[in-house]
């Protein structure tokens, strides 16, 4: 059991961050390696803003939601607008945001250097409750409740809004969305914005969870995020959700019974079998070719 | 000078293998990021292999670690590539990147590889042997680019499905370029562990396979010398900013990840898209000597397709209803109908991209089955066109006709690597081919201009004369005339029956019905999935049925102008005997009579 809860701690954050990578996937089609980026910046600025102001973690939530808001929009516009209507948007789109990403990690070295930061020892709650015989802490019960409620938020945003149908008509098709009169580049900025915001705050959580952050930390969970979104289907976003908790669980799982050296393996294990065996994931919709 | 930055020049070499690595897979359209697992799984399992001396007094050990490790980078890139290799973009990224992080996984878990402490290897690569290798798989490439698999690659990247019906066998190709990624791969894992005198598997991470990917796009790959150009930027300039003195740690990752966003969204073919391409494959070659020795045509009358109660059907929806339909050589069979009536489908089932779901069918001796490929229906001499053009957007025009000879000519690639005599003279059979298809079409003016550039009608031109080019006994047109005026269509018409002369069989879509009762020997008319009306265009065009097919269809103005068009022919008839009517009938009596029969009996059936 206690295994089982640190597997769906640990489960939540990376289908956090993995949700923000398929919204962006599923709605435009475009694979955002500076998403990686995002989530370490969230992480650093977080402990910045909590070491020097003192903030609770309920306001610090909201305050790193807006700076992931705002890288989002910034990637969309440098990385991915000027590169509308190229024949090769799709590589070019993976080159400039790995370049942006890394010109954000630069940025995130000159600020806070290249060493470890942790947040201070003492900001927030220690305590510990005991649930169905297995001990967690109440910052991982805040984790889960943070995670599992922006996601569902999100969920119902594309679902139900607005700004959902929009995003949707957009995934089926951006001309005709535009023909419509749908105002496509704002719609792709909120989208990445939404994406991104839930990127860093995956990484404050994260960070919470493990009490580390350096500037590595995006990479190894991005690899993990692909794994999570191809195991649930690529650009859906409940599949994210279950492909995060199963990640979880099963590394958390493999830790324990196999071995620490090999817990990467399952990732890519699973990563490797699915796509093999049903590529379209397990919550992802085959999309058929046109003749 | 050379002394103190050989081995940044060394280095150079090495990524820019790298690179070719990535380019090799990246010039068929696929992205993979497995090379870097690739090149460790050579770099240490060469270790076990590779001899303290000389191997029989005279084999170098490096040579044997270089061999050894391109055939491991072969058979493990053939190996991965069995199950991987129908997955497309995104996933096939995904699971490579996947096979990579478990070899990394694999190896740091291994005792003879030290694990993560890594394993030293003995100095055997210096400057000289990186650039020679660089030669070596640069030459390698740029005779490849020129030859009939380079150009497969291309048309494979451009629009599968097109490739695969210019009789281009995708998976096979396309396994080859895995492969080809591979052996270089290989090779770079040799010949790093034995310059840097030590490898840990955590160098060949994610990271290093994004590096790889980077200086390969940043190179370009439209030209061969793209990853020399990619790795000469990349790897100079931290250091150029070393020598200008920009030291702190964070500011020369900024400087490189600006430029880099830069050529990217400013050089959209990478950095060898600034150098002027090469003029050979855009001038045409109109020596009619020079073109090849094709095989004679089928026999006039011969016939070349017969589909027996040919059907498909979507779950519920039957597209096409039990057709039965005999094509034979040098004849123009038209096939109309209202939108939707399932033309697209008949032809998809004749061409072999979709396959029958009842029924069967013959085609140039080739039966229509669930296990039937179009690429081998292509080699049989099978070639179409599209209703939606698919063409080779980025090629030149002169190039999509030269892929669409795949079938008539031989690949070339060993024989460029030679030099041979026999390489060019077969690559000018090829142009001279091409160059008399475009001209035939009226497009003997366009062939340096890339495809995608060209007017529609000039696409749709294009098109047949890439689909001529593979000297094909059957014809397949799907709605050649749309979008051209009148006067093209009937140019159009005009080329139509000179191919029904030359002894080819056109089966072809159309909606311009006017255009259809002056071409084609018979018509076949499709409603509802179900043939309606087959025989000789006076008699369609007076058929009562078929003028009710369209006027009752509430669909598009094509309908209703086909609708115009059977109603005037009918006043026509009324009024007087039209001279076209005789004139058609006559010349065709003795394939027209015979179907004739066969299409009355279709109606019976379908009652």
């Amino acid at each position: 059991m206690q295994l089982f809860l640190d597997g769906i701690f640990l489960g939540s954050i990376y289908a956090l961050f993995a949700i923000g990578f398929t919204l962006v996937f599923g709605i435009l089609d475009r694979l955002n390696l500076a998403h990686a980026a995002v989530f370490t910046a969230g992480a650093l600025v977080g402990i910045e803003i909590v070491t020097r102001l003192g903030v609770p973690i309920w306001l610090l939530i909201p305050l790193v939601l807006i700076l992931g808001a705002v890288l989002g929009i910034l990637i969309e516009r440098i990385a991915f607008r000027p590169l509308a209507g190229r024949h090769d948007a799709h590589f070019a789109g993976l080159i400039s945001s790995i370049a942006l990403g890394a010109i954000i990690l630069s940025l995130m070295q000159a600020m806070y250097g290249a060493d470890t930061r942790r947040f201070p020892a003492d900001a927030f709650p220690q305590a510990r409750v005991e649930i169905l015989g297995a001990t967690v802490s109440l910052l991982q019960v805040v984790i889960l409740v943070i995670s599992v409620s922006l996601m569902i938020v999100l969920t119902w945003l594309v679902a139900k809004s607005k700004l959902g149908r929009g995003m949707r008509t957009i995934a089926e098709n951006p001309h005709a969305a535009a023909v419509l009169g749908l105002n496509v580049g704002r719609i792709s900025s909120t989208t990445f914005a939404l994406s991104s915001a839930l990127g860093a705050v995956a990484g404050v959580l994260f960070t919470l969870n493990v009490n580390a952050a350096s500037l590595g930390i995006g990479h190894a969970v991005e690899l993990k995020a692909l794994a999570v979104i191809v195991v649930g289907g690529m650009g859906s976003l409940p599949g994210a959700l279950i492909g995060g908790l199963i990640l979880g669980v099963a590394e958390v799982l493999a830790v324990n019974y196999i071995g620490s050296s090999w817990r990467d393996m399952v990732a890519f294990g699973l990563l490797f079998l699915i796509l093999i065996l049903r590529p379209q994931g397990l919550f992802g919709a085959r999309k058929t070719r046109e003749v | 000078m050379l002394v103190e930055y050989s081995s940044l020049i060394t280095l150079v070499a090495l990524t820019a293998i790298l690179a070719f690595s990535f380019y090799a897979v990246l010039i068929a359209g696929q992205l993979s990021l497995a090379q870097l697992g690739l090149a460790s799984l050579a770099a240490f399992t060469s270790s076990l292999v590779v001899p303290a001396e000389p191997l029989f007094g005279f084999i170098p050990p490096l040579a044997v670690g270089i061999v050894f490790g391109m055939c491991v980078g072969i058979i493990a890139a053939f190996i991965l590539g069995l199950p991987v290799i129908r997955l497309r973009g995104v996933f096939l990224a995904i699971a490579t990147l996947a096979f990579g992080e478990m070899v990394r996984i694999f190896l740091i878990n291994q005792s003879w590889t030290n694990g993560a402490q890594g394993m030293s290897f003995p100095k055997l690569v210096g400057i000289e042997i990186a650039w020679i290798a660089l030669a070596v798989v640069a030459f390698w490439f740029w005779r490849l680019s020129g030859s009939r698999m380079g150009r497969a690659f291309a048309a494979i990247r451009e629009d599968e499905l097109a490739a695969t019906t210019m009789g281009i066998d995708v998976p096979r190709y396309r396994m080859a370029s895995f492969v080809i990624a591979g052996a270089v791969a290989g090779l770079y894992g040799v010949l790093l562990a034995y310059f840097s005198r030590f490898a840990d598997p955590n160098e060949f991470s994610f990271t290093a396979a994004v590096d790889g990917l980077v200086t390969a796009v940043v190179g370009g790959v439209t030209l061969f010398v793209g990853p020399v150009l990619g790795s000469v930027f990349l790897s100079v300039l931290p250091e150029l900013q070393r020598v200008l003195g920009v030291d702190a740690g964070w500011i020369r990752p900024t400087i490189s990840g600006v430029l880099l966003l830069v050529v990217i969204l400013f050089l959209p073919g990478g950095l060898s898209g600034l150098i002027p391409r090469r003029k050979s494959a855009k001038r045409l070659i109109i020596d009619p000597a020079a073109r090849p020795d094709l095989p004679d045509l089928p026999a006039p009358g011969t016939e070349l397709v017969r589909l027996q109660g040919l059907g498909k059907s979507y779950g519920g929806v039957h597209a096409v209803r039990s057709v039965d339909l005999t094509v034979a050589a040098g004849e123009v069979l038209g096939l109309i109908g209202p939108n939707g009536a399932g033309k697209t489908t008949l032809v998809n089932m004749v061409t072999a991209l979709t396959a029958p779901s009842t029924g069967s069918g013959t085609v140039l001796g080739v039966s229509l089955t669930d296990s039937t490929k179009a690429h081998r229906l292509a080699q049989a001499g099978v070639a179409r066109t599209f209703q939606q053009i698919k063409l080779f957007n980025r090629l030149s025009a002169l190039e999509n006709v030269l892929v669409g000879g795949y079938r008539i000519t031989r690949d070339t690639l060993l024989r460029r690597l030679l030099f041979l005599p026999s390489a060019r003279k077969w690559e000018r059979e090829a142009v001279a081919m091409a160059s008399a298809q475009l001209i035939r079409v009226g497009l003997g003016d366009k062939a340096a201009n890339a495809a995608g550039d060209l007017s529609y009608g000039d696409q749709r031109r294009l098109e047949i004369a890439r689909a001529l080019a593979s000297h094909p006994s059957l014809l397949v047109l799907d709605e050649p005339a749309a979008g051209m005026n009148h006067v093209e269509a009937g140019r159009l018409a005009e080329l139509i029956r000179s191919l029904a002369a030359d002894g080819i069989a056109v089966l072809v879509i159309e909606h311009n019905v006017r255009m259809m009762l002056a071409t084609c020997d018979r018509i076949m008319v499709l409603n509802f999935g179900e043939v309606i009306a087959s025989g000789i265009p006076a008699d369609i065009a007076r058929d009562p049925r078929v003028l009710e097919a369209y006027l009752g269809s509430s669909g598009s103005d094509a309908d209703a102008d086909a609708a115009a068009v059977l109603a005037a022919e009918d006043l026509a008839r009324v009024t007087a005997q039209s001279v076209r009517d005789q004139d058609r009938g006559h010349p065709d009596a003795a394939p027209g009579g015979s179907t004739n029969e066969s299409g009355a009996t279709d109606l019976e059936d379908n009652r």
